[in-house]
């Protein structure tokens, strides 16, 4: 039950205050400028409503008791992963399978497998004396299957989200840091694979680094095997795509390949964010934006209508406001005893980061386009929905904390 | 110190280091470089620029052509560039002259497209041109641009034409990148195939600055060439055609068409009266329009499969193949004795003829088409049997030919009877009427035509179609019909044929006025009695065979009276060109 006393309500607080500004952004970017006066769109009022279904959400959330809590768990993991096999079968939109779609509300399946598996994941490793083989089985076991049938979707921006959210959590967890090191070793060994010089030091510095792990020379030997293999084997695997395939991946690497694609919307949501100047351009007075160069200003580019109104100066207080709302969180984990909350919150914190860095990132073209939106400031009710829920489970999290010493 | 402890400092630092990235990221973008974007932005000197493709061509058998482009000169108005709205309508309705409520209309509906060229006058023409570029100077936003226009052989009901993408149109298809001065094919082949022939838009990037010198965001691929627009070969023969359309009454509204048997190409599809279609490309003035719209005998419809018609007696056909598949009748069966007439119930149903036929087996009643024997042969048939077996013949039920909108047709159930009719309906008086081609029954011609195709190839069905094959450069595709074996037998067809071919070449059979000397033609006339007028809708309807049947027909007029005088004659024509055509291949 709920302990007033103890409610962090600064978090709170600062999650209403993110979600706010983010309607302010959403009402300019749903304008357009024209001659007799401004054209508006309602995405700021049905994100408003959003807003209070959210906050409904969460505070529900506060008085579920936490043993019940636990229960739902794996159903709601398992419900997750039926509609990620449901929504294969839903019409294509823009190319993949990603939505299922009810009369009044469009909604990703892949959402929800996002918070279910955080906390299925962190609830199985959670408990203590777990081998290290044990943690790394139970991690993939619950990771793999949301995302092998995300990839069919194909959606390759959300599966990358799950591995970001293991290695988070494995990160924390008791797990020794080189198995970290080993798994993403081939990834590694795939991007030197197309320089030979350049993988021959990637493996000595590789092995090297095992070498003072004090691992076993059998296991070091195993693992520069299959580093060696898949260097050898990707050149035979990229030569056997199709042009377009390879295009496609080359386009993810370098947006400026594809000029009439993504690379054109980044090129010009880098104008919006970088003609908004210091102080911006002013209030619903941004001419990228009225003149409708970015489709979609007002989910994944909303940045951009942020930096090109309000310049440096609002894009500093947004990020300083977002990142102490952040830090709070990161704080908060050192007062979390059992160690299944402090993963299931650290969960979360990655999840949130890596989505606000991909996005912001995107924006600004330091990184390659994907559909991943702002969490709390895009527009889009399901997103919102989920992310306030797993912001309603951190707080409870840290709220029940006492309940357990 | 604790692990958790430790585990918030690193997650704290991390934090802030990504912060920093981004802070760092923004401060380079909007202070260093916040003046040069800010000067971009301004100029919006990076822009894509469309490049529309050009449709494809349509050609006829031989490869003569139908639907083609021709080049022609447009006007365009950048919207963003009008000095005084009023004064550019005023001058280019005075020079061009257009309406100026249709100018002032396109400039105010695209007053917020500022960065989009308009198209305003379509097809002006060369001493216009040379006129009015003096005074250009004064106008800014008028642009002229040498484009493609669609020009059509001749006036015909198949290819339809283009029209400018309406509001509607655009708002759904934007996506696939037709722009506001799209054309898109409005009707017939130009819009089932619309997709084939439009092609896909080439694309453009524009990125200089105001000096000329290239910003290079893009280093690469800045250009992508349209892909060009399928050419359509057709099944249609020119010659044929033009033939055909000569020779049809001048007064009578009616249709002709002419299928070939073994492959269901449809060689020559005519509906009359016709109209120009060329006059909807350019600007078609209101008085044009309100004549095509006005004129009693519709020239706008495709009367071949747009127009549902009683078929009368082309139609005994199927009743007998149903007579003989349920084997009420056989080959020599003789059914009521036809005085002029047969009483049925308390209602005395008239035979054509009315000093009477006497009594016939089913060849000679389709040979003299007496009515009597199918009023009696409907007798001993079930309306929902009779209604299936047509619909199942592919009469009252769409061919599935490659054109859009196509008609089923209609024939009626019990239940239809009953809510139309009331509850005490008399089916038996229904039916007798349905037996031979009267009563509620409506078919298309092609369904017609299709039909005695299928009889002429011993029921095989094949789906009439337009298209022979897709070419563009090295590709070629061709059009894959549908083959389906309709339910009557070899033996029954076979009777039937034996009393088409009587109709034609037997003693005083009805449609004697297409028979020739070297050729056998096979055929059945019909005059239907219908609700537009009191002449009978005329039909004649059958197949020519050489060595075997190679083309199937039906011509048919609107209240253009008796099949056998009005439609046999023009069909035997059709028969003889065909064969002067077949001789000269």
């Amino acid at each position: 039950m709920i302990n007033l006393k103890q409610f962090n309500w600064v978090i709170l607080l600062m999650l209403i205050v993110i979600m706010l500004l983010g309607v302010v952004a959403i009402y300019t970017a749903s304008s357009t400028k024209t001659e007799s006066g401004f054209e508006m769109k309602n995405y700021y009022l049905k994100q408003l409503v959003w807003i209070l279904i959210a906050l409904v959400a969460l505070v529900t959330i506060q008085f579920i008791p936490g043993a019940i809590f636990d229960l739902l768990i794996l159903p709601g993991y398992i419900l997750a992963n039926l509609l990620l096999v449901i929504v294969l079968f839903m019409p294509e939109i823009n190319g993949s399978h990603r939505w299922i779609s009810f009369s009044w509300i469009n909604f990703q399946p892949s959402e929800l497998a996002k918070i279910t598996s955080i906390l299925l994941m962190s609830k199985l490793i959670g408990k203590h004396q777990l081998s290290e083989a044990g943690i790394l089985l139970r991690s993939f076991a619950v990771i793999l299957p949301p995302v092998i049938l995300i990839l069919l979707e194909p959606d390759l921006g959300t599966s990358i989200i799950f591995f970001v959210i293991m290695f988070a959590i494995l990160a924390v967890s008791e797990l020794p840091l080189f198995y970290l090191l080993i798994m993403a070793s081939p990834i590694f060994s795939i991007i030197t694979s197309f320089s030979i010089p350049l993988f021959i030091i990637y493996i000595l510095v590789l092995v090297f680094v095992l070498y003072r792990t004090r691992l076993a020379n059998i296991i070091i030997g195993f693992v520069v095997a299959i580093n060696s293999f898949i260097a050898l084997l990707t050149p035979f695997i990229w030569r056997g795509l199709k042009e377009y395939q390879q295009n496609r991946i080359l386009t993810f690497i370098d947006p400026a390949r594809d000029p009439f694609g993504a690379g054109y919307h980044i090129i010009q949501s880098k104008i919006a964010i970088g003609s908004g100047g210091f102080s911006g351009k002013g209030w619903l007075l941004g001419t990228q934006k009225n003149l409708n160069f970015l489709p979609e200003h007002h989910t994944d580019f909303i940045f951009s209508v942020i930096g090109e109104e309000f310049g440096f100066l609002g894009c500093t207080f947004i990020l300083i406001l977002y990142f102490l709302f952040l830090i709070q969180i990161a704080k908060s984990v050192s007062d979390l005893n059992r160690n299944e909350n402090r993963y299931a919150v650290v969960g979360f914190l990655a999840y949130l980061t890596f989505q606000l860095f991909v996005n912001i990132g995107m924006n600004i073209g330091i990184v390659p386009a994907t559909g991943i939106p702002l969490p709390f400031i895009s527009y889009g009710g399901s997103n919102l929905l989920i992310n306030v829920i797993a912001m309603g489970v951190i707080l409870k999290y840290l709220n029940e904390r006492s309940v357990f010493v | 110190m604790t692990k958790a402890k430790t585990n918030s400092r690193l997650l704290i630092f991390i934090l802030i280091v990504v912060l920093g990235i981004l802070l760092s990221s923004l401060f380079n973008l909007q202070i260093i470089q916040g003046a040069n974007y800010a000067l971009i932005a301004e100029k919006n000197f990076l822009r894509i620029k469309s490049l529309p493709p050009v449709r494809g061509e349509i050609y006829d058998r031989n490869y003569l052509p139908i639907a083609v482009n021709k080049p022609s000169i447009n006007l365009y108005i950048s919207p963003g560039n009008i000095i005084n709205r009023d004064s550019v309508s005023v001058f280019v309705s005075q020079q061009f002259d257009v309406k100026l409520e249709k100018i002032k209309k396109i400039i105010y509906k695209n007053r917020f497209r500022l960065y989009n060229e308009v198209l305003l006058v379509q097809d002006v023409n060369y001493l216009q041109v040379v006129n009015v570029s003096e005074k250009f100077d004064e106008y800014p936003s008028l642009e002229f641009k040498t484009e493609n226009k669609r020009e059509y052989a001749y006036n015909n009901h198949f290819t339809g034409y283009v029209g400018r993408i309406s509001e509607t149109e655009y708002e759904k298809r934007k996506e696939r990148g037709y722009s506001i001065n799209s054309l898109i094919g409005k009707n017939g082949l130009e819009k089932y195939y619309e997709e084939k022939l439009r092609g896909e838009n080439g694309y453009h990037i524009l990125q200089v600055d105001a000096s000329g010198k290239s910003l290079k965001f893009f280093k690469h691929n800045l250009h992508k060439a349209p892909a060009h627009g399928v050419d359509m070969i057709l099944t249609i023969d020119n010659e044929l055609q033009n033939y055909i359309s000569s020779i049809m009454p001048k007064d009578i509204p009616g249709a002709a068409v002419v299928m070939d048997a073994r492959s269901g190409e449809i060689l020559a599809y005519v509906s009359k009266p016709d109209f120009d279609q060329n006059m909807f490309i350019g600007n078609l003035s209101a008085k044009d329009w309100n004549r095509l719209m006005n004129d009693p005998n519709t020239p706008m419809l495709d009367r071949i499969i747009h127009g549902t018609y009683p078929p009368g007696s082309v139609f005994k056909t199927i009743t007998a193949l149903l007579g003989l598949q349920k084997g009420i009748i056989d080959k020599d069966t003789k059914l009521a004795h036809c005085d002029g007439g047969m009483q049925i119930g308390n209602r005395y149903f008239k035979c054509w003829h009315k000093h009477g036929h006497g009594k016939l087996n089913v060849v000679d009643a389709i040979k003299y088409s007496c009515d009597v024997f199918f009023y009696d042969l409907s007798l001993k048939l079930e309306l929902e049997e009779f209604g299936r077996f047509t619909k199942q013949n592919f009469l009252t039920n769409k061919t599935g030919v490659d054109l859009p909108g196509e008609r089923d047709g209609f024939f009626p159930t019990k239940q239809w009877y009953v809510d139309h009719y009331g509850k005490y309906v008399n089916i038996l008086g229904q039916k007798v009427n349905l037996s031979i081609g009267q009563g509620e029954l409506l078919v298309t011609p092609l369904e017609v035509c299709a039909h005695y195709a299928t009889i002429a190839s011993d029921g095989l069905w094949r789906q009439p179609h337009m298209l022979k094959r897709f070419i563009k450069d090295q590709y070629e595709e061709d059009f894959i019909y549908e083959e389906l074996r309709l339910p009557s037998s070899r033996e029954h067809l076979a009777i039937v044929q034996d009393a088409l071919y009587q109709t034609v070449n037997g003693r005083y059979g009805t449609g004697t006025a297409a028979s020739l000397p070297n050729v056998a033609v096979y055929g059945k006339t019909g005059s239907a009695e219908n609700h537009m007028g009191k002449t009978t809708h005329a039909w004649f309807a059958g197949y020519a065979s050489w060595e075997n049947p190679e083309i199937a027909f039906c011509i048919f007029l609107e209240n253009g009276g008796h099949g056998g005088s009005a439609a046999a004659p023009i069909a035997r024509k059709i028969v003889q060109l065909y064969d002067k055509i077949r001789q000269e291949n």
